[in-house]
């Protein structure tokens, strides 16, 4: 309980800077209110709507890929027999969970580069004669941050679902095998049903995680001409607020990011509900 | 069972060691404390060294802790500082973020970030010191001086790099230019290049005939340097073909002394439009704009770039030292300044006389140092001559030697370890960016770097710039470009610019076309219609109202020149 209060509420007092003129060296005590000035700025500021833009796009597009690809993963890896490919399936599949960004996006780099892989292969193929910059072009930059998140994340996501087609009861396969089902029909009438309860769940929890699309790949895959499409509400605070020592308006950008997260959480929550599903609250 | 009990007592053993290695060299302060390493209980006394923490917002190398010549300085000075430099950020970001926690390290180098330290009260005013600190004094005049105070009336910062002590000794051009590899020009026969075209002629008349390097790797013509605040490398050369010194943001005109737009003149418009037609061509290295720092430079330690535009730091202590280390000067990879201009007409100012003297920024101690007096007095007697040679040259019969005339030389050796990052780390201790000397030591005899000391210089080059050099009839860096009075009064504007933030509408309008210019103009470059990308970024770029910038940098040219008038 303390805790809670000490690190998870105290700190929201720093939200006052947001409605105020803040300046570090007068403190929170003493700088100018304005009122909402601050937040008036931030949505009359044209970047700051595309950065809204992105970030929503790719923590949308980022939480279908990661989402449908966990499930297929998991299920596709039920079906392996031997036990042993299995589990090194899943090992290596996790794996890439492990690495820091720095590192994915350094092999993304140089996969992706002109010299790289992928346009070795391409142009090997004949299928493009030159080879693409693929960093260079904004209609790139959201497919290439998904398919980084799919990668990393897919094994490691796809645990949960493993574990909870574990426990779905063997005597309901048993069954529905009497039943005269076959494969696919046992994953689309046992499994699937299975583990709906843990879908919901963590969809709603993923929800409200919409809009922390990401910091760090964004930042360090970004460059001067895909920067229309790739900064998001995270790198927008540390430019605009924390460089350039505007932490008023770094701090408006955040609670406003937190509040359209509330609002996403409640929202699904109420769907869910409404549907007859599992909730959160 | 054997098995376990072998790796228990490898674990026991490597616990132990680990354990002594802790108590030895460190006493009680640990080493690794992630990654931002601000300190605050930074004065730790352990047998009579001060240890103070310093924060520099560039890149660097750190060096080790049981760094040699640290240790020598320490032994001599009494105090020691574990120096952090800029890693994955800008400076304004780590700045900010410092600000933000309220923690600083004793000293720190806030680069464009200085004016957000110092809004944030985070600096400690020094003017009260300064005079029982002779030789920290001394680094300036008192014109100087008096254009470090900012609008409270305090001096805050005291820059590193400005001060020429003696006569002044250069060979290095440590500044901006045209670079093209050695075998280049060995290739054509050393001709006189004085223009953008030629330059160009010559890099595609070259890598059509010999498109590889000797071992078969394809060169890379021309790359251009476009990360973050690097990308001065693609946006700011107009200044300098039409003749200007760098004042970085503008060009000033001398006469009238009135600011001047570089970014919407016609000779920006040659030449985005030369390098549009090279990129067309494939001249221009397509990854030019995606490429990181790191990624550039590594490309050019291999060898395969055949010419640029950087500053002279920004490549020479690490691409350099690595073509060297590497021996790819025995193929002529070596990069030579040429003095480039838009029209032969135009006399060009790539290299200037005189120190620029940044009032922007500089080393500054913070709130969070205890102890301001020891702090200043390690910054006095770092400037002392003898530690001064132990931070440049390093030790004698060590590092260099010491002929009858009491002149200072390095054997080839030396010159080569000099050039190797590991014994830089274990071994030198320049303190870099803490305040030093240029120009002549107090002997009268010796520059107070090595890069400035006319025989070591030119016994130091690799043969392929020796032999270029010779082929033009020069000896130094410097004498390829020719030099230049030192601009005036004014000079340089990027000093005031460089700590331009949105708190005010010329900063606005200057952050605003960082953004534009760091997006369009690649697109300018890469474009298949020149002529409408310029047009949409000429519309783009007036959107931003430059002409607000424009005027704050006029305001501040007057006030320094008013500054001036009165210490004439």
């Amino acid at each position: 309980m303390i805790y809670g209060v000490i690190f998870y509420y105290l700190p929201l007092a720093g939200w006052a800077m947001a409605f105020q003129n803040y300046k570090p060296q007068l403190g929170i005590l003493h700088s100018e209110f304005v009122g909402l000035q601050k937040f008036r700025m931030l949505f009359s500021d044209v970047t700051f709507l595309r950065v809204i833009r992105n970030t929503l796009a790719m923590g949308v597009i980022n939480l279908v890929a990661t989402f449908v690809t966990a499930i297929v993963f998991a299920i596709l890896l039920n079906e392996i027999k031997s036990k042993g490919g299995k589990k090194t399936v899943q090992t290596i599949s996790y794996l890439p969970h492990f690495l820091s960004w720095i590192i994915v996006t350094g092999i993304l780099h140089d996969m992706l580069s002109g010299t790289g892989i992928v346009n070795e292969v391409l142009v090997n193929l004949h299928v493009i004669s030159q080879p693409i910059n693929f960093f260079a072009h904004p209609g790139y930059f959201w497919p290439i941050v998904a398919f980084a998140n799919v990668w990393k994340e897919t094994g490691w996501n796809a645990i949960i679902y493993l574990a909870a087609i574990t426990s779905i009861d063997p005597s309901l396969y048993e069954a529905a095998a009497i039943d005269g089902a076959g494969r696919w029909n046992k994953i689309k009438y046992v499994t699937l049903p299975g583990i709906k309860p843990t879908i919901v769940i963590l969809l709603l929890m993923n929800v409200g995680n919409v809009l922390n699309a990401g910091f760090e790949i964004q930042y360090l895959l970004g460059n001067g001409l895909v920067q229309k499409f790739s900064q998001t509400i995270d790198i927008y605070v540390l430019k605009w607020g924390i460089s350039q020592g505007d932490y008023a308006i770094g701090t408006a950008a955040g609670i406003f990011k937190s509040l359209v997260s509330i609002i996403l959480i409640v929202l699904a929550n109420q769907i869910a509900k409404h549907n007859g599903e599992e909730q959160l609250f | 069972m054997n098995k376990k009990r072998l790796v228990s007592m490898l674990l026991v053993s490597a616990m132990t060691a680990a354990l002594f290695t802790g108590c030895g060299s460190d006493g009680n302060q640990t080493s690794g404390d992630g990654t931002t390493s601000v300190r605050t209980d930074s004065t730790t006394e352990e047998a009579g060294i001060k240890e103070f923490t310093a924060f520099f917002g560039v890149a660097g190398s750190e060096i080790n802790d049981d760094n040699e010549v640290q240790q020598l300085i320490a032994e001599k000075v009494g105090a020691k500082v574990k120096e952090t430099w800029l890693t994955g950020q800008t400076a304004d970001e780590a700045v900010g973020t410092m600000i933000a926690g309220g923690e600083y390290p004793d000293f720190i180098e806030g680069q464009t970030g200085t004016t957000q330290l110092y809004e944030a009260g985070a600096l400690v005013a020094l003017d009260d010191y300064l005079d029982d600190y002779p030789n920290i004094k001394n680094l300036f005049t008192d014109l100087e001086w008096e254009k470090l105070r900012q609008e409270d009336g305090h001096i805050y910062w005291i820059p590193q790099f400005s001060c020429i002590k003696n006569e002044e000794k250069v060979c290095a051009h440590n500044d901006e230019a045209f670079w093209i590899q050695a075998r280049v020009l060995k290739w054509a026969d050393y001709p006189e290049i004085r223009t953008m075209d030629q330059y160009f002629d010559l890099i595609e008349a070259y890598n059509a005939a010999n498109p590889t390097m000797e071992d078969g790797t394809a060169n890379i013509p021309y790359t251009i340097l476009c990360d973050d605040w690097r990308y001065f490398c693609l946006e700011n050369a107009p200044q300098f073909l039409d003749g200007y010194p760098n004042d970085g943001s503008c060009m000033v005109d001398p006469e009238t002394l009135t600011v001047l737009d570089y970014n919407t003149s016609d000779t920006a418009v040659k030449y985005f439009r030369k390098l549009n037609e090279e990129y067309k061509k494939g001249i221009v290295d397509p990854e030019s704009f995606t490429q990181s720092y790191d990624e550039y430079i590594s490309k050019l330690s291999t060898g395969r770039v055949l010419g640029m535009i950087d500053q002279w730091w920004d490549f020479a202590y690490t691409a350099g030292d690595a073509i060297k280390q590497a021996g790819l000067d025995a193929q002529g990879c070596d990069y030579i300044p040429l003095p480039i201009t838009i029209d032969e007409s135009v006399k060009n100012q790539w290299h200037n006389a005189g120190g620029a003297f940044n009032s922007g920024s500089g080393l500054a101690i913070t709130v969070s140092c205890k102890d301001v007096p020891g702090a200043l007095k390690l910054i006095n007697d770092l400037l002392d001559q003898d530690i001064h040679n132990l931070r440049f040259w390093g030790v004698e019969g060590v590092d260099y030697e010491v002929d009858e005339n009491g002149e200072f030389y390095r054997t080839p050796e030396q010159r080569m370890q000099a050039s190797d990052t590991e014994y830089k780390a274990s071994h030198m201790c320049s303190y870099s960016y803490f305040p030093q000397y240029n120009g002549t030591s107090d002997d009268g005899i010796n520059a107070n770097k090595p890069d400035g000391q006319a025989r070591e210089f030119f016994d130091g080059l690799n043969d392929d710039v020796k032999e270029a050099f010779q082929a033009y009839g020069v000896e130094t860096y410097v004498e390829m470009l020719g030099t230049n009075e030192a601009p005036g009064e004014w000079y340089p504007m990027w000093s005031f610019s460089n700590n331009f933030n949105t708190s005010t509408p010329g900063g606005m309008a200057w952050t605003k076309i960082g953004e534009v210019k760091h997006e369009q103009l690649p697109q300018v470059v890469m474009a298949a219609d020149f002529d409408k990308a310029w047009a949409d970024y000429m519309d783009a770029y007036n959107a931003c109202k430059p002409e607000d910038f424009i005027s704050e940098l006029q305001a501040e040219l007057d006030s320094r020149m008013e500054l001036a008038a009165k210490f004439k």
